[in-house]
């Protein structure tokens, strides 16, 4: 790894995103789930995206692949993948063979990802078809090492069908799948929530192996901050489909500086200790109501309020080396 | 496949034990009427002169079975009868047995409803899978309105509407009668055709009654498909799309073999308004016929047809879904 790479600033990003803004319409009106996100994902980097549900996660991993199910609607901004081009603009046909072979997602509901009447095989076959793979036989032998890798019995689960297999066992398919056409960017998007801790841990370790052994761009959504702890170079802390922290994530989780990141990690429960030394954010996450304030989406619960909160949206400015914050508190020296 | 076969087996038995009973049923069902057809029709053959011997002799022939016999010796008579295939004799047309009037009506419903069902099954389903897919445009609208409304038409004025628009109107179709009568029926040319002529307007009046209902179920079943999340992954997999309507079809459609297998089964009692109005010898009538005419073997050997057409092609439905259905398949 060179050390431009190492210092993450002049190096090309693998994902560059400007201006996004995704909504989702409701009876009440259009709720925006994405506001104004500006983010650069570093090459061969890990990068933990985390908040609470409902924060906008999800739909910005999806909007990366220009991929938001309706009700959801991308409004405004761009998608640069270097070698594809803008994902929100190009044609559809160059969209759907980005997808899958240039970027690979590793859906939140892995474990209802496959067809139910097609052997995990012939899906295999499918997916290398639409990709216009020209030797199957190497995809198939392919997607055969990487459930090995993943500690499964590959010829079993190749000839199974869905029903055939536990949630864990799907779960590693899907990652397979994201995997299999060689996709340098990988998303995984809550991808081992639904595993015991045991799983988990197994499941992201062979993440991080394929992923330094590929040099791979990895994004990690979730809500465990043990596992960006544990996996993230860089961490990404959205609230209210906003982006209001982010950094390298050493010294985001050890100096968290916006009040919700601070909020957050207070939350996390201890293995020891008594279980209310965990404190939980106050009031509710951002609804329809809170996206109408001008001000501050987190004004609400922030016990670092400021009158100005309320009037004005703080933006995302860079405080030291590598980090941005979201929040007058932070970027205001008077 | 040996368990496969089992199950079969097992489909087997159970389907001829359901038969035995509802064969059971309609036999006591016919003795429970009132007015006791055999009684007065042994009464009617001693008014016209015959001695009583010879009148219960007269009536063993055409009911199968004596009347002054305990009713349990009866019901084995006539369970043996049926195992032998005999239905009896019909009543209305005196001295023919049942077998063979069902047997000589039931190709021209077969006919009807067959080729009216599958026609509308196939176009139903494509239609359905397009207005699921485009519900939001301005086709999709058009299609499942077209469902809508056809569904909702009676079977009966479609058929009177277009028998008048097509042999009054603008009469190029023939109207009544399953052939030209001045033809000799059997396998030649002129025969067939006129016979494909004919059969036209009944088919095309019970393909689209029965469209519309194969569309909105098939819409309903495709649009729930589309919210499973293995669509979504296949999305975000960058499969083609022909692929993934493959993907979609293929689920959607699981849920119709049912349907599909159980209208196959109630063709058997036949389409009793096109029948009718389109002048066809068919089950339809023949059943009507004999509610009217009181020809209780007649109607008792029908519903035993019914009864078998349905249980068959329950156990063929079901021993197909372990053949397209995977989960199902062991």
């Amino acid at each position: 790894m060179s050390a431009e790479l190492m210092h993450g600033k002049s190096a090309e990003p693998a994902v560059r995103v400007r201006g996004l803004n995704v909504v989702y319409a409701t009876s009440q009106g259009d709720l925006p789930a994405v506001r104004d996100v500006d983010l650069d994902i570093e090459a061969e980097k890990i990068t933990g995206i985390i908040g609470e549900s409902g924060s906008g996660k999800s739909t910005l991993v999806m909007a990366l692949l220009n991929s938001v199910g309706k009700p959801g609607k991308i409004v405004s901004g761009s998608v640069m993948v270097p070698g594809v081009g803008d994902m929100l603009s190009i044609d559809r046909e160059r969209q759907r063979r980005a997808r899958g072979k240039e970027l690979g997602l590793v859906f939140q509901a892995a474990q209802n990802s496959l067809n139910p009447l097609r052997r995990i095989g012939h899906q295999v076959l499918d997916l290398g078809r639409s990709h216009e793979v020209r030797d199957l036989r190497d995809l198939l032998r392919k997607a055969s090492d990487l459930l090995t890798r993943l500690g499964m019995d590959a010829d079993r689960v190749l000839t199974s069908y869905q029903h055939e297999l536990s949630g864990g066992m799907r779960q590693r398919v899907g990652i397979m799948f994201a995997l299999i056409l060689d996709a340098k960017i990988v998303i995984l998007d809550e991808a081992t929530t639904a595993l015991d801790m045991l799983s988990q841990a197994s499941v992201l370790e062979i993440v991080r192996e394929l992923h330094k052994e590929r040099g791979l761009t990895t994004i990690l959504v979730t809500h465990d901050m043990g596992v960006v702890a544990d996996m993230a170079d860089r961490v990404v802390v959205m609230y209210g489909g906003e982006i209001v922290e982010e950094g390298p994530s050493g010294s985001v989780l050890s100096h968290p500086a916006h009040p919700y990141t601070q909020g957050l990690i207070r939350a996390i429960p201890r293995i020891s200790g008594a279980i209310d030394r965990a404190v939980p954010l106050p009031g509710a996450p951002a609804d329809l109501k809170t996206y109408l304030e001008p001000g501050c989406p987190f004004y609400q619960r922030c016990a670092a309020a400021m009158p100005k909160c309320q009037a004005n949206r703080p933006t995302s400015l860079t405080v030291s080396a590598d980090r941005k914050v979201a929040c007058f508190k932070v970027t205001d020296h008077d | 496949m040996k368990t496969v076969m089992a199950r079969l087996a097992k489909r087997l038995v159970a389907g001829v034990i359901m038969i035995l009973v509802v064969a059971s049923f309609t036999f006591l069902l016919v003795r429970l009427m009132p007015g006791n057809p055999v009684e007065a029709k042994y009464q009617s053959l001693l008014l016209n002169g015959l001695t009583p011997v010879q009148a219960m002799d007269e009536v063993r022939v055409m009911y199968g079975f004596i009347p002054h016999q305990s009713l349990w010796i009866q019901y084995l008579h006539y369970l043996g009868q049926i195992l032998h295939l005999n239905l009896g004799q019909s009543i209305s047309y005196e001295g023919t047995p049942v077998m063979r009037i069902i047997l000589g009506a039931a190709p021209w419903t077969i006919i009807l409803v067959l080729t009216g069902t599958v026609a509308s099954f196939i176009v139903g389903i494509l239609a359905g899978v397009i207005a699921a897919i485009r519900r939001n445009s301005p086709v999709g609208s058009a299609i499942t309105i077209s469902g809508s409304v056809l569904h909702g038409i009676p079977l009966f004025v479609m058929a009177l509407f277009l028998a008048y628009v097509f042999t009054t109107i603008w009469a190029v179709l023939p109207f009544g009668a399953p052939y030209n009568a001045a033809l000799t029926p059997g396998f030649n040319g002129p025969f067939i055709s006129s016979l494909a002529r004919h059969a036209l307007l009944p088919v095309f009046t019970y393909a689209l009654a029965s469209y519309g209902g194969w569309l909105l179920t098939m819409k309903s079943s495709v649009i729930s498909v589309l919210g499973d999340d293995f669509i979504l992954a296949s999305e975000v997999r960058g499969l083609k799309t022909s692929t993934r309507v493959g993907y979609i079809a293929h689920n959607a459609i699981l849920p119709l073999f049912t349907i599909l297998a159980l209208s196959l089964g109630f063709m058997f009692g036949g389409s009793l308004f096109i029948e009718d109005i389109f002048d066809y010898p068919g089950l339809g009538n023949l059943l009507v016929n004999a509610i009217n005419n009181r020809d209780y073997p007649l109607m008792s050997g029908a519903f035993l047809l019914i009864t078998v057409a349905v249980i068959a092609s329950n156990i063929i439905t079901d021993f197909l879904y372990s053949v397209v259905d995977p989960r199902i398949r062991r």
